[in-house]
């Protein structure tokens, strides 16, 4: 049995694959309890189990877990500090970006990983960026404007 | 008195749990005993099942059971009994369940479902729903007509694969032809879709030892699930419960029960334990409910002028293996494909036809887009004949106070006010012209008017229970399913207004469980705001009362003279001398511990008014509880290269009595116009000819991205008060998806000079059209 070792949201932690094609979204939500993570395709093109790995926005339906060994993880469970919001998260909020909120996740951990590397992204990255995601609830109206609102808020944060 | 709450753009009270992923989705739960479970799909579109073997599944690590549909003799159904849980010997469409893997992880169930054999004998295939309510196709259920069903509104032709047909018959439809001096008549068809929610449908069932069903469900509708496993299993319903945690999307997807009552079959084989199962995306699209698949034929005539004098229809849907979920589509489309506009002679005849797909169900918009994709582009064709302005032609033929719908109901003026919808897309739609062709593009201009009235049972209601706590914040349990709407939202806003309290002492109960959650018809034809709000308003106008009656025993005077003014009640004059909300909530308790009142614990209920089902011969009657009027626009832009579709300005225009929350309502709106556009330029579900579903993944079924939003949006509301619902709104929910199809396609002809008729018009078809055009 393979076993990895890794760090999520800050925390190492030591786990048992069940067998190698184990996927990190599923060690994730069934062994870490971590079930921030959706999955809402397990092919990796809705984007709702985007997390951080390494710092980069990976699909974690997709990505074998045993890959995931020594890295470190960060999931949506990661984000607000406490009861205190990420501005992102705030972002979402206010534009009125979230409906049935299980892409949101997903979408909260892009953009955090856009705005880390590019604080002063522009629209057309935005855009570029928000391709990986599918909303079937909003337009992406909203979800553009979450994003943009949370660009200002972090640059200002 | 102006509002604190109601039409201001409050943040949604479920926001931060589904910001933080705290949100809790059916595949999030986990039960103590609980096994997984791995369906074995048919893979095969229509045939026998001639042997099943599970011998070597049964021995792989970890399975406990492989259920298969031997000795099952159970139909499910609300209205046409006529699924079994699990193929038994016959299977119907490709995706159907032959057997059922349960086994203590998802791996081990997988695994082991590989084991699974099968032999089938094959049987014709039929997808089409013209051939196949043709007399002589092969019967898809030869007991058609005779299972159990409510005939008064299901009517099953039996000896046919048509399981209901429902007709129109208003005025003479002849005499109305005889008078008309330009009459169109033309074929569409609107391809069988996925409703691609999110969130994949999930069901967790304990069949307890002591007799009772547990279940957690991904459901709209948990008291109609509720009552068919009570149906199936002949158990009181009382020993049912039905949970439903946050739904992540539904569109009609999850309104009707689909694989819950194969996972209850499966659970009570294995009593003791609790079974989940959550469906792959491919399963979503192969194995739960699909929506649309109509083919249907129009004929509108008019007089010089422009009045409509006649229209016929007749349409087919392609309704798949099993029809309880579609026939009421299959009425509302025949009844409501005359759009927002009065007819005086109708003939419709609307056909839900068996077929070898997954069964269709609800779609957001609900027979609506399907009809009135017809009528909208008939509309924009017969103004052209007509030599008349598509606006003029519409104003001519509204639907407004007085004048009489399809179904013989007289419109009045609380329904809305289509005219002023119309004026406004028109104003924002003609602030900038559109731009003449050019090298690369053709640009292009549609306009569609659209309504909507719901169907429902005319038994429908919403309840809403209401406690007051000891410290005035008030808590609030009614069963609407909040899956992205907002309602939980409007009924704080709701609550707080009527209350006059601050809204973060409103507590919407979060979880729906029938076991606590008061009765709830279902979450579906956008009534939660309209016929939930009703409740909550109710609910907490009783509250009121009851602290005033409580109040009034305190003061010793009557409860006339006795106000409330959110935080105490007091005297009138005598302000000073206040008793707090939390001091009457539960009776009010003098020093000495002598308490007068009863606590305040309310019940709100509101039932549609007056719906009963359409007449069985004429297909009128007061089928609607309410309608909601609107007006779309889009300029549209085409690559003339690649056939490349924009859309560069998307303007809606709706009459919902009353914005309730001017953020939320957008997000319906902006999300109903891309979800059309889908629809319009997109998605379709492809079959191979051996009737398997080809494209079963987001990459083969491609659904908008950020890059097929327009390029612009207006978003507009008319604002005619309607009494009838809490503070004076309307439905307003699956509204803004049903004339986008027409609206894009009228563009498309406007641009293009091409008559679009199917659905959806792609990049290739406007090539091959723009290809024929030059060449004639």
């Amino acid at each position: 049995m393979t076993t990895i070792t890794f760090k999520v949201n800050g925390i190492a932690q030591t786990v048992d694959l069940e067998h190698d094609r184990v996927r990190l979204s599923e060690v994730l939500r069934t062994q870490l309890g971590l079930t921030g993570t959706k999955i809402g395709c397990g092919v990796g093109k809705c984007g709702s189990c985007t997390v951080l790995v390494d710092g980069e926005p990976v699909t974690s339906c997709t990505l074998l877990a045993r890959k995931a060994d020594g890295t470190e993880v960060r999931t949506i469970e990661g984000m607000a500090d406490g009861t205190t919001l990420h501005p992102i998260q705030e972002a979402f909020l206010d534009a009125g970006a979230v409906q049935c909120g299980f892409c949101t996740p997903g979408l909260v951990m892009r953009t955090y990983a856009l705005l880390k590397g590019h604080p002063n992204a522009d629209d057309g990255q935005i855009v570029e960026m928000l391709r990986h995601h599918l909303c079937r609830c909003t337009g992406y109206e909203a979800i553009l404007e979450a994003v943009r609102l949370s660009r200002g808020r972090m640059q200002s944060a | 008195m102006t509002s604190r709450y109601v039409g201001k753009g409050i943040r949604r009270v479920d926001g931060a749990d589904k910001v933080t992923g705290q949100a809790v989705f059916v595949a999030d739960i986990t039960v103590p005993r609980m096994l997984h479970a791995k369906v074995v799909r048919a893979g095969v579109a229509h045939a026998r099942i001639l042997s099943i073997d599970t011998a070597e599944a049964e021995s792989m690590p970890g399975v406990h059971k492989v259920v298969t549909g031997q000795g099952c003799n159970i139909l499910f159904g609300t209205c046409l009994w006529d699924q079994p849980p699990i193929a038994v010997d016959r299977v119907r469409h490709a995706g159907e369940p032959v057997a059922v893997v349960v086994a203590r992880t998802e791996h081990q169930a997988e695994e082991a479902a590989r084991k699974v054999k099968v032999s089938y004998d094959p049987l014709p295939i039929l997808l089409d729903p013209v051939e196949a309510a043709k007399p002589g196709a092969p019967l898809i259920h030869e007991k058609n007509g005779q299972y159990r069903r409510i005939g008064y509104i299901v009517r099953s032709e039996e000896g046919s694969n048509i399981f209901h047909r429902y007709k129109l018959r208003k005025g003479d439809v002849a005499a109305g032809f005889a008078e008309a001096d330009v009459v169109h008549e033309e074929h569409f068809e609107f391809p069988l879709s996925a409703h691609c929610a999110l969130e994949p449908h999930g069901a967790i069932c304990r069949f307890t030892q002591a007799g009772d069903i547990e279940m957690w469900a991904s459901n709209q509708a948990p008291f109609v699930l509720r009552d068919v496993l009570a149906d199936m299993f002949k158990v009181p319903v009382t020993r049912i419960r039905v949970r439903v945690p946050y739904l992540g999307g539904g569109f009609g997807g999850k309104s009707d029960v689909c694989m819950e009552p194969m996972v209850a079959y499966v659970a009570s084989q294995v009593p003791g334990w609790a079974v989940k199962l959550v469906l792959s995306r491919k399963e979503v699209f192969t194995s739960s409910l699909i929506g649309r698949g109509m083919k249907g034929r129009m004929k509108v005539g008019a007089r010089k002028d422009g009045t409509f004098v006649a229209m016929e229809a007749e349409i087919y849907f392609a309704d798949g293996a099993y029809g309880d979920t579609s026939w009421p589509v299959v009425t509302v489309a025949g009844h409501n494909c005359t759009g927002p506009f009065e007819f005086p002679n109708c003939k419709v005849d609307s056909c839900g036809v068996y077929t070898n797909s997954p069964p269709v169900g609800a779609f957001r918009g609900y027979g609506h887009p399907e009809g009135q994709f017809m009528m909208g582009r008939m509309v924009d064709m017969l103004a052209r004949k007509l030599g008349m302005p598509l606006p003029d032609l519409m104003r001519k033929n509204f639907l407004c106070e007085g004048k009489m719908n399809g179904l013989g109901q007289v419109i009045k003026k609380s329904n809305g006010d289509i005219f002023a919808c119309l004026d406004k897309v028109e104003k924002a739609i003609n602030a900038s012209p559109l731009p003449a062709e050019d090298e690369t593009y053709l640009y292009g201009r549609g306009l569609t008017a659209m309504m909507k009235s719901p169907k429902m049972s005319a038994n429908a209601a919403s309840t809403a229970f209401l406690q007051v706590s000891n410290d005035g914040s008030v808590f609030i349990n009614l069963a609407g399913i909040e899956m992205g709407q907002g309602c939980q939202t409007v009924f704080s806003q709701m609550a707080a207004e009527v209350l006059k309290i601050p809204i973060e002492r409103v507590r919407m109960y979060r979880e729906v469980d029938t076991q606590f959650s008061p009765w709830e018809w279902q979450t579906v034809a956008s009534m939660q705001t309209y016929r939930g709000g009703r409740a909550v308003v109710l609910a907490c106008e009783r509250a009121i009362e009851m602290l005033r009656h409580n109040a009034s025993l305190v003061l010793g005077c009557p409860i006339e003279e006795v106000e409330y003014d959110g935080d105490a009640c007091f005297r009138t004059g005598q302000a000073s001398n206040r008793l707090t909300v939390g001091s009457l909530a539960r009776g009010y308790m003098f020093g000495n511990g002598l308490t007068v009142g009863t606590p305040v614990q309310t019940t709100g209920v509101y039932r549609v008014q007056g719906v009963t089902e359409p007449d069985p011969d004429t297909g009128m009657g007061n089928a609607a509880g309410s309608w909601t009027f609107g007006v779309q626009a889009a300029d549209v832009r085409i690559e003339k290269a690649t056939g490349k579709v924009d859309v560069l300005h998307f303007a809606s225009c709706f009459d919902p009595g009353r914005v309730m929350n001017p953020v939320t309502i957008r997000g319906q709106i902006a999300g109903g116009v891309v979800q059309g556009l889908g629809a319009a330029l997109m998605e379709k579900l492809e079959f191979g000819p051996d009737g398997v579903i080809k494209n079963t993944n987001f990459a083969q079924y491609r659904i908008p991205t950020i890059d097929d939003m327009p390029d612009k949006f207006t978003i507009e509301f008319v604002e005619t008060p309607n009494p009838e619902g809490p503070f004076c709104a309307k439905p307003i929910a699956e509204h803004p998806i049903v004339a986008v199809a027409p609206t894009i396609l009228n563009a498309l002809r406007d641009a293009t000079g091409v008559e679009f008729t199917r659905l959806p018009v792609r990049p290739a078809d406007i090539l091959e059209a723009l290809r024929k055009t030059e060449g004639v």
